[in-house]
């Protein structure tokens, strides 16, 4: 049996044995297993999915076979998913079961370690932002962009619809923020950028005073790091508008503190702290100003006592949240990215402010450095913006993008193709013994 | 259980209480209200001088697990708001017809007040 | 240093475990970075703890945390089955962890895998085509209604509408109420159920969509839901299906069978992906032929032996910034993969075995039936919320406690089919014990966790967020 490839004897995870169906049928009263399910005979379904069951053994070969199927190739990716190197401590203790198989925590009694854990995550993303509320995670960048604008749409004082975003942003990202603006009729527009940052001057004549939000990253997609924050943050501050601040945990590490260039709101994805690559799967952070707390989207971990006047931790101000407001809640969601989160909040434990700050320091001088390097290449102009970066940075090619993206594919790398003779770059520590290769890979086909 | 419903006010169904001295009504919420909901976290008013009209909502009141709409029972403008409860939401279950009180109100129309339930009344419903 | 500083104990008083923030931090000064110095900050201020600790931290909050291994986890509505430790190997194969940002060419595998998991959900639900990018049921919900929203107005026939039972998910009432929709809640019949007169005396031209849970959170089956289908199309509605209880019906009913237009699956319930305290989660959502022009962007399909990721003709755009919680899709896949036809058949089985036993053996008045995989006791005189802080003592976890509303002082109870009659013999006398304790006994629980009852309603007025915040640190 245990040999064997197929598997015929229902689920392996219920485990009662047929005696004790047996027992428990006569319990309640039920002929058989059939009886139980009171479906009227005309919505009954008596054909079958045509799923074979396997053994565990074969499901995973299954999976290996479909997976093999995948190139091998060595990622020079980015534009909003990044991989960092994820310590072996992390995937030991973030899969322990009481973590990994414990609900969202309603009986904070027995679940104290894992909102001790989000309380401290909530508070990493307070020290990295300089803002005092941060909840426990939305599904990723894009949906925290969505939750952002309905929340300027609650908060802000003036009427006002429009939602003011960068030329530069990704277009999954912008076609997430489209369907959460589409429920409160708010209407988004792009406003342009120079040279790889926010034109200021153009900026301050689209905005108005029925201008909502303003959204800004630094870093931008293609990995500039933004200079003029503070500028874009007055702007909108003038039209009482809010400024939402677009960047991530390794690059506020570094960069100036969004308290500090006047952000109301800052979203972004965490997930590449703690989990890496993985299709696409994030981690969205949403954090803001304390006099928005009562219409943030999400759970909140709160600090309080029990009856041992102990500290403890709770979920609290839940009367913010669907399950008891209902169609008047700050948002619809319930189960979040916890997992991801408390992930996060190891590995930038395991760092420490020491590590995070030389890992954002290395995505400047990597970027810098392998632009310098392609610069060289016959062919190749990089990077395009004259301004500094973060992990990443666009390139010319003289050859088609296209080409150069399948020609380095055959060669085992991938590129961003992001316009007819622009490809986009990301380098961080855990290509970093490729870029030779890639380099002269790139040199070859960019001729 | 039985609650206090002192004889001087008047309800509506939704368990506002009402005290009229001249033109002048304080508003609140019932301690049958206020046991309802429980440990009250979270009281949302409004500002002094904006108008109220009988039977529409013009605050929050929230527990841990519910939140509730509170109603006006008569017509007229917020002449002063109980800003402890901004601190001290307590104030709501600890003494819901003294300190707990939420808002002073300038009684446009007198004669909503007749329409309002007696204390008699209001004690029929909640038992 | 004196014995009692000195020895490791298990008494509760000495296991509390301090903050990261309190036992290891540092501040790092920015200068001499690779920025001009108007660019970066000027400190961080960290926890920084040595490998060691950090282990040690996260090993003692684990302890701290009760999860599907440790006990019984009746947790009604929420489907916390046991969660195989094979497919936890499978998400994580390097092979899997790809950029989204590759050509399809070059991600032949995963998509191969979407495609085939589409297939599989679509036979499950009898629906036509899936999308597997929504990250969480109420994610999968939003798309739900944004597609019906979109079916609506492609018909130019705008609604404004959503009607919902009054014992649904506080989740379909938020979701209609971001789409832009206006909640109509319809309240349930006596028997727990839609109330036919009541539903039709709803329905009309601005009726979008109806939302239903079938079996509803009370365990029920909708008998009627070829007639409440009628309804709702006879309107021109659609009818969405909440798959949160979908664990009690595998190859019993499928929901497009009922007549369902568009449902959600909720994979960590229904098909054992963690919940991993709190999520992540994914929410595929599933139609029928006529909606899936109107499916997220981008939607997989196969062309001549190759997938290809393409853009529906109508589509409602996207839902996630990518292609959803891609490790937990994977998962989801492993499972149905593992279980096939007849695991998947048995698991309903013995999910709707393990709630009848269990509702027979509790003292607790329980109302309605004939249930499915839940059922909702009563604990009549007592708080259900304190009988709840009772069973912990009792060292299981309690069930779901004061919802849905129509079931005083509700206990909401999901034993799923992982648990064996002496596990829920041992649950039942749980149950049972507390049925039995004082008032005062469940007012002083629970006693046996580390931490006591906890104080939601300070932790409510004078809310601390975060390790800055509190005072006395």
């Amino acid at each position: 049996m245990s040999n064997s490839d197929s598997h015929t004897t229902g689920s392996p995870y219920a485990p009662q044995t047929a005696a004790e169906t047996a027992t428990m049928l006569e319990a309640v009263g039920a002929d058989d297993l059939e009886s139980l399910f009171d479906v009227p005979e005309s919505v009954a379904f008596d054909g079958e999915f045509g799923i074979d069951a396997r053994s565990e053994r074969a499901a995973r070969r299954e999976v290996a076979r479909l997976l093999g199927r995948n190139a091998d190739l060595t990622e020079f990716l980015g534009r909003g998913h990044y991989d960092h190197y994820v310590p072996s401590v992390v995937d030991d203790l973030a899969s322990r079961s009481e973590f990994l198989t414990s609900y969202t925590q309603y009986q904070p009694e027995v679940a104290q370690g894992f909102l001790q854990a989000l309380f401290e995550f909530q508070s990493m993303l307070v020290e990295l932002t300089g803002l005092g509320v941060a909840n426990c995670s939305m599904y990723d960048d894009a949906t925290a962009l969505g939750e952002a604008a309905t929340l300027s749409q609650r908060v802000r004082s003036v009427s006002g619809d429009r939602i003011l975003v960068p030329e530069h942003l990704r277009e999954g990202k912008r076609a997430v923020l489209s369907n959460y603006a589409d429920g409160p009729e708010l209407t988004v527009e792009s406003y342009p950028m120079t040279d790889g940052v926010v034109d200021v001057p153009a900026l301050t004549d689209e905005i108005g005073d029925d201008t909502a939000m303003v959204y800004a990253e630094s870093p931008t997609v293609r990995g500039v790091i933004e200079e003029r924050l503070s500028a874009i943050g007055d702007l909108a501050h003038d039209h009482e508008a809010l400024f939402c601040l677009g960047s991530d945990p390794v690059a506020l590490s570094l960069l100036e503190r969004p308290v500090d260039v006047g952000a109301d709101v800052v979203v972004g994805d965490a997930a590449s702290l703690g989990t890496g690559t993985a299709y696409g799967f994030g981690l969205g952070m949403f954090v803001t100003r304390e006099e928005y707390l009562r219409q943030v989207p999400g759970r909140l971990v709160g600090a309080s006592e029990d009856a041992a006047d102990r500290r403890a931790y709770t979920l609290t101000l839940q009367t913010r949240e669907q399950h008891i407001r209902k169609e008047r809640a700050t948002s619809n969601i319930c189960t979040n990215q916890a997992w991801v989160a408390l992930r996060t909040a190891m590995h930038a434990a395991w760092l420490g402010p020491d590590g995070l700050v030389d890992l954002a320091e290395d995505c400047v001088t990597r970027a810098r450095d392998l632009a310098d390097r392609l610069d060289d290449i016959v062919g190749v102009k990089a990077p395009v913006h004259g301004r500094h970066h973060f992990r990443e940075f666009l390139a010319h090619t003289d050859q088609p993008a296209s080409a150069i993206v399948a020609d380095l594919a055959a060669e085992g790398f991938a590129v961003h193709a992001v316009g007819d003779h622009l490809v986009q770059v990301c380098a961080t520590e855990t290509t970093a013994d490729a870029t030779d290769e890639f380099v002269a890979a790139l040199r070859e086909v960019a001729k | 259980m039985s609650f206090d419903v002192p004889d001087d006010l008047r309800y509506l169904e939704s368990h506002e209480w009402v005290r009229v001295a001249g033109d002048t009504a304080a508003v609140g919420i019932t301690a049958f209200a206020q046991d309802e909901l429980g440990d009250v976290v979270f009281v949302e008013l409004p500002e002094e001088g904006a108008e109220l009209a009988a039977g529409e909502d013009f605050g929050v009141v929230e527990s841990i697990k519910a939140v509730s709409d509170v109603y006006a029972p008569v017509s007229g403008t917020v002449t002063a708001v109980n800003d402890r409860l901004r601190d001290e939401p307590e104030l709501l279950n600890e003494d819901p017809f003294g300190d707990g009180w939420m808002l002073e109100v300038e009684v446009a129309d007198e004669s909503e007040v007749d329409d309002l339930l007696s204390p008699d009344a209001y004690r029929d419903q909640i038992e | 240093m004196k014995y009692d500083q000195a020895r490791w104990t298990d008494d509760n008083e000495d296991r509390y475990e301090p903050l990261l923030s309190e036992k290891a931090s540092q501040t790092v000064d920015i200068d001499d970075s690779p920025l001009p110095d108007d660019l970066t900050r000027d400190s961080l201020s960290l926890p920084d703890p040595a490998e060691p600790e950090l282990a040690r931290h996260y090993t003692r909050l684990s302890q701290m945390n009760y999860g599907v291994e440790s006990g019984p986890f009746p947790l009604g509505s929420c489907t916390m089955k046991y969660n195989p430790s094979f497919t936890e190997d499978v998400a994580a194969r390097a092979d899997a962890a790809i950029h989204p940002d590759r050509p399809d060419s070059t991600t032949q595998g995963t998509l191969a895998l979407c495609h085939r998991l589409q297939d599989y959900l679509g036979r499950i639900g009898g629906m036509d085509a899936v999308t597997l990018q929504p990250p969480a049921g109420a994610a999968g919900e939003f798309t739900g209604i944004q597609i019906a929203k979109a079916y609506h107005e492609h018909n130019d026939d705008e609604r404004s509408e959503v009607i919902i039972p009054d014992s649904a998910h506080g989740t379909n009432f938020a979701t209609a109420a971001m789409a832009g929709y206006d909640v109509v809640e319809l309240p349930s019949g006596d028997d727990g159920r839609v109330d036919i007169e009541a539903l039709e005396a709803a329905v009309g031209d601005e009726t979008a969509a109806l939302m239903l849970t079938n079996p509803n959170t009370l365990g029920l089956f909708e008998r009627d839901i070829e007639h409440v289908a009628d309804i709702v199309h006879d309107a021109g509605g659609l009818l969405y299906y909440d798959g949160a209880n979908l664990n009690a019906l595998l190859g019993r009913a499928r929901p497009g069978d009922m007549g369902f237009d568009v449902m959600h699956y909720n994979v960590h319930k229904t098909f054992a992906t963690p919940h991993g305290g709190g999520g992540p989660g994914a929410g595929p959502v599933g139609v029928r032929e006529e909606l899936a022009q109107f499916l997220p962007n981008p939607h997989v399909r196969e062309r001549g032996g190759n997938f290809e990721h393409y853009e529906p003709d109508h589509s409602i755009g996207k839902v996630h910034g990518f292609y959803g919680n891609w490790p937990v899709l994977l998962k989801t896949f492993a499972y149905i993969a593992r279980l096939g036809d007849e695991g998947l058949r048995d698991a309903s089985a013995k999910a709707v075995l393990n709630a009848n036993y269990l509702a027979e053996q509790i003292e607790y008045e329980v109302p309605f039936g004939p249930f499915h995989h839940e059922f909702v006791a009563s604990a009549g005189e007592q708080d259900a919320a304190d009988a709840a802080k009772r069973m912990l003592d009792y060292g299981v976890h309690p069930p779901t406690t004061k919802w849905p509303e129509i079931v005083d002082e509700a206990l909401m109870t999901e034993p799923t089919e992982g648990e064996t009659k002496r596990s829920l013999d041992q649950l039942a006398a749980a149950f049972n014990a507390v049925a039995g304790d004082s008032d005062a006994e469940l007012a002083d629980a629970p006693s046996r966790p580390t931490a006591k009852r906890i104080d939601q309603a300070t932790a409510a007025r004078n809310p601390r967020l975060s390790w800055q915040a509190l005072d006395d640190t």
